[in-house]
């Protein structure tokens, strides 16, 4: 696939704040990446900069091989071909859904600016409404024809800024099912700003995580997910819970016991022991609550100290409990089987591929 | 602006060295002191009045509380100078009240009698409390309605009944909004001019227009506009103070549904209470100009409102177009550049409503009479025919202070309109591929159209209603309505001018009718 948006070590500064740090990116044609990350990570600012309204200090864009912005030149926001969805929608109010969807086609033809109306109508669903103002319509259709607005120019990239965070939870996967659809039909290429990871798994091709204004990984939702690069990833992704552990030779001791690593899995661990006796950090092991079992045949290794109720079975919190039985580490835990507050069980970990980090 | 001001200001210290000492030794402690005196007085009835007139609305079960509510404001569209002639008509020895008592009683003499004397600094502060107490009213009454509901309630559950929430939580948080707004009744009393003169109370304002228009000493007037502007921006200063706790505003509005409960005796004294105010301030005025002009009114009169009449419209058309795109200028400029220092012309035009219309006026003669004989020097050197006074000789002047002085009016209506326009509106038509210019012509002009209107509107009505500027700037043998009806009131003939009167009263009425709706909805 050929890319279409390039970026290189683009930097950032907001009101002397470095808000992207030396920032790489590229997006191919057609695809739909999702931007996740913690409140203040600079995603909003990253999507200002691709639409031209955050000037950079460092870096360059490229949009389908045209320099957008260098050191020598900034493409003012209008002549990009970017298109934008924003939070509260931008609907200009005094217009009615037509004119809204014509703003940015006005130098088209008339029978050209009818007929591309008509078709983003039709694709929308919004031909009934195309005479009402967009304070008489729905959430969900004010976002639709927010979408038939950036569209109607044929912009090369569509940038959404948290599209789906005011829509009623009922309605948000449908719509981004529905959307999904749309964009993949008309092959556009799209970003979308979210921190809400379930949203990238339904909506996106590829995710990237960001963090202190910088990409800290970018791939397919999957592969993050069973790959997580850091320990910031996973943990703002919620993978699991972390449980603290020591290399024993080719063993990793933790409260639950000795688990025997691979060879690649070996290697791995070693370089973190190394870094982590270096930074003076300590090793934790990712633990999924699939992997974790209750074996009764052990002493007991962990203590329960909060319960709730979830569709999969009570859901535990458990602290884990070292050798002189002070608690440690919290893990989750889902089981059929009631416990109570403060009860004493053994758990075991299956065998699964293992995932360490330094933190 | 600030040029003239300070132009004046340079010229009045200028001055000051011998003649300031003469003014002090003659007039002018006793103009400060009637100042000072007339100022303490009116903001402390208005006070009394408004403070008390917005509890009792927003906090009681007072009876006729819906028409109370927007009949408090009523006042505000009468000028101070015609309820002071009104009501001197009324009470004087040769009016109906004082005729009637004496037919009863059948005294011969002022001896037989005595009968409170209106035309004195009390009952000038009295006539100008009457009029300018609604903004306090309006003012408070907007800050305990715009209070956090919540807070109120937490007060309830910590065991505070009504009236105690109200002392220990409603009142404090209000008191931001009383201080502004006692500070703009006593800017606004500060720059009185005709009510004071009327009753021949002198003060620095009366002061400065005897002192040009009199005795033609310009260095003295400045003089004494400067001692005016001096005190002015020490309001200006409490007011800023005040303003900076006024914070307390909140997204849930608390229209209150756990009232103050009255007994019928006291929400009747609550009812009579406020009711005398909107007759005194509003109907009783109202209905004598009527009486007045049903009684007076011909055909010579009639011609010469329509002569007037135009040319009030026509400064206050001119006036209320050139402030309104100076607002949007500023305010767009404000909003869509990203430059520092881009909130500073609008604060600094926001001062303008606070310098009184004769200071403005004696800056406008110091900056533009000596600019108009540089011109016609100049013109003379080069053998031009010389263009005559152009700038201060016509309604120029005039025109300049008048916009001067209520640009913060335009400015604030804009400003708010601007606000209500979301972020992202300013961004959406870059992204459909639209630039700076069309961006503000297709967007920004169409939504801010209501908001424009208004601004027009306003600054329209004061410059209708605004006279002492008027009386110092005016060209030659040009009459606007507030100037004429004041020489007629000078003159002792208001009859002549009911008319006149009652038309600005109308004119004055529309703001307040604006307001109000902006408020219920």
């Amino acid at each position: 696939m050929t890319s279409l948006l390039e970026i290189n070590q683009l930097s950032v500064k907001l009101q002397n704040k470095l808000i992207l740090q030396q920032l790489d990116l590229n997006l191919s044609a057609g695809e739909i990446l999702g931007l996740v990350g913690a409140s203040g990570c600079g995603k909003t600012t990253l999507l200002n900069a691709i639409a031209g309204f955050a000037k950079p200090c460092a870096g360059s864009m490229q949009l389908d091989n045209r320099q957008i912005s260098d050191s020598e030149q900034f493409i003012p926001a209008q002549d990009r071909q970017v298109g934008m969805i924003f939070q509260d929608y931008a609907l200009f109010p005094h217009l009615s859904v037509k004119q809204n969807i014509a703003f940015g086609i006005s130098d088209y033809s008339l029978s050209e600016q009818e007929a591309r109306i008509d078709s983003l109508l039709a694709l929308l669903k919004l031909s009934e409404h195309k005479d009402k103002y967009t304070h008489q319509l729905s959430g969900g259709q004010q976002q639709r024809v927010a979408i038939a607005r950036a569209l109607a120019p044929q912009p090369k990239l569509l940038l959404l800024d948290e599209p789906f965070s005011n829509i009623d939870a009922r309605l948000r996967n449908e719509l981004m099912l529905e959307i999904r659809q749309l964009l993949k039909q008309l092959n556009i290429t799209a970003i979308f700003v979210t921190h809400n990871k379930d949203e990238v798994f339904t909506f996106a091709d590829k995710m990237a995580v960001m963090a202190q204004g910088k990409i800290l990984q970018l791939d397919s939702p999957t592969a993050i997910c069973q790959q997580p690069n850091s320990w910031q990833v996973a943990d703002f992704l919620q993978l699991g819970t972390w449980l603290s552990c020591e290399l024993n030779k080719n063993e990793l001791n933790t409260a639950f016991g000795l688990l025997t690593l691979t060879d690649a899995e070996y290697d791995l661990v070693k370089k973190k022991q190394q870094s982590v006796e270096e930074a003076n950090q300590k090793l934790v092991m990712l633990i999924k609550p699939q992997y974790l079992e209750i074996n009764e045949e052990n002493p007991a290794n962990a203590c329960v100290e909060h319960i709730s109720v979830t569709e999969q079975g009570y859901h535990y919190t458990l602290a884990s409990l070292s050798s002189n039985n002070t608690t440690k580490d919290k893990v989750s835990f889902y089981s059929q089987q009631l416990l109570t507050i403060n009860e004493k069980i053994a758990l075991k970990v299956n065998p699964h591929p293992i995932l360490v980090y330094s933190q | 602006m600030i040029v003239p001001v300070l132009i004046m200001l340079v010229d009045g210290i200028d001055a000051s060295t011998q003649l300031f000492g003469h003014l002090w030794q003659t007039v002018l402690p006793s103009y400060l002191k009637n100042t000072i005196l007339l100022g303490v007085f009116v903001v402390l009835l208005s006070l009394i009045f408004g403070v008390s007139s917005a509890v009792l609305i927003s906090q009681t079960n007072i009876l006729f509380k819906q028409h109370l509510r927007w009949l408090l404001l009523l006042p505000l569209a009468m000028p101070a100078y015609l309820v002071a002639y009104l009501y001197t008509d009324l009470f004087d020895y040769a009016g109906p009240v004082q005729r009637t008592l004496r037919e009863w009683f059948n005294w011969q003499s002022p001896n037989d009698y005595w009968f409170f004397d209106i035309r004195t600094l009390f009952g000038a502060a009295i006539m100008l409390s009457l009029v300018l107490y609604p903004y306090i009213y309006m003012l408070t009454r907007g800050a305990f309605e715009q209070q956090d509901q919540n807070l109120m309630r937490a007060s309830r559950l910590l065991g505070l009944n009504a009236k105690q929430t109200f002392f220990r939580v409603a009142l404090p948080l209000a008191r931001p909004a009383i201080a502004v707004s006692a500070s703009l009744v006593l800017m606004e009393t500060l720059a009185d001019f005709a009510t004071v003169q009327y009753f021949s109370v002198n003060t620095l304002t009366t002061a400065v227009y005897d002192t040009w228009l009199g005795y033609g000493d310009m260095a003295a007037a400045n003089a004494l506009a400067s001692v005016l502007m001096l005190l002015i921006l020490f309001v200006i200063v409490l007011e800023q103070r005040g303003r900076a706790g006024l914070r307390h505003q909140s997204a849930r509005p608390n229209i209150q549904k756990d009232l103050i409960q009255l007994t019928s005796i006291q929400q009747l004294l609550a009812s009579i209470f406020c009711w005398a105010l909107v007759i005194l301030g509003f109907i009783l005025p109202f209905g004598l100009l009527i009486a007045m002009a049903i009684e007076y009114s011909n055909v010579e009169q009639l011609t010469r409102l329509l002569d007037t009449g135009i040319n009030s419209v026509k400064v206050s058309v001119i006036t209320a177009t050139v402030a309104v795109i100076i607002a949007l200028v500023l305010g767009l400029y404000q909003r869509l550049h990203g430059h520092k220092f881009r909130h500073v012309p609008q604060q600094i035009s926001g001062f303008g409503y606070a310098i009184p219309g004769t200071v403005l006026a004696m800056a406008m003669l110091s900056t533009f009479g000596p600019f108009d004989h540089w011109l016609n020097d100049v013109a003379e050197l080069l053998a031009w025919q010389p263009p005559g006074l152009i700038l201060s000789g016509t309604i120029f002047a005039m025109i300049f202070a008048f916009v001067v002085r209520f640009s913060a009016i335009a400015n604030g209506t804009i400003a708010s309109g601007i606000k209500q326009i979301p972020q992202s509106l300013d961004y959406a038509p870059a992204t459909l591929g639209m630039g700076l210019t069309k961006t503000v012509t297709r967007v920004h002009l169409p939504i801010l159209k209501p908001a424009i209107f208004v601004a027009w509107l306003l600054v329209f009505v004061e410059s209708m209603k605004e006279l002492s500027a008027v009386l110092l700037l005016r060209p030659f043998n040009f009459e606007t309505l507030s100037s004429q009806i004041y020489q007629l009131i000078s003159d002792e003939m208001l009859e002549q001018g009911a008319l006149g009167a009652i038309l600005i009263v109308l004119f004055g009425l529309l703001p307040i009718i604006l307001l109000n709706r902006k408020r219920e909805h």
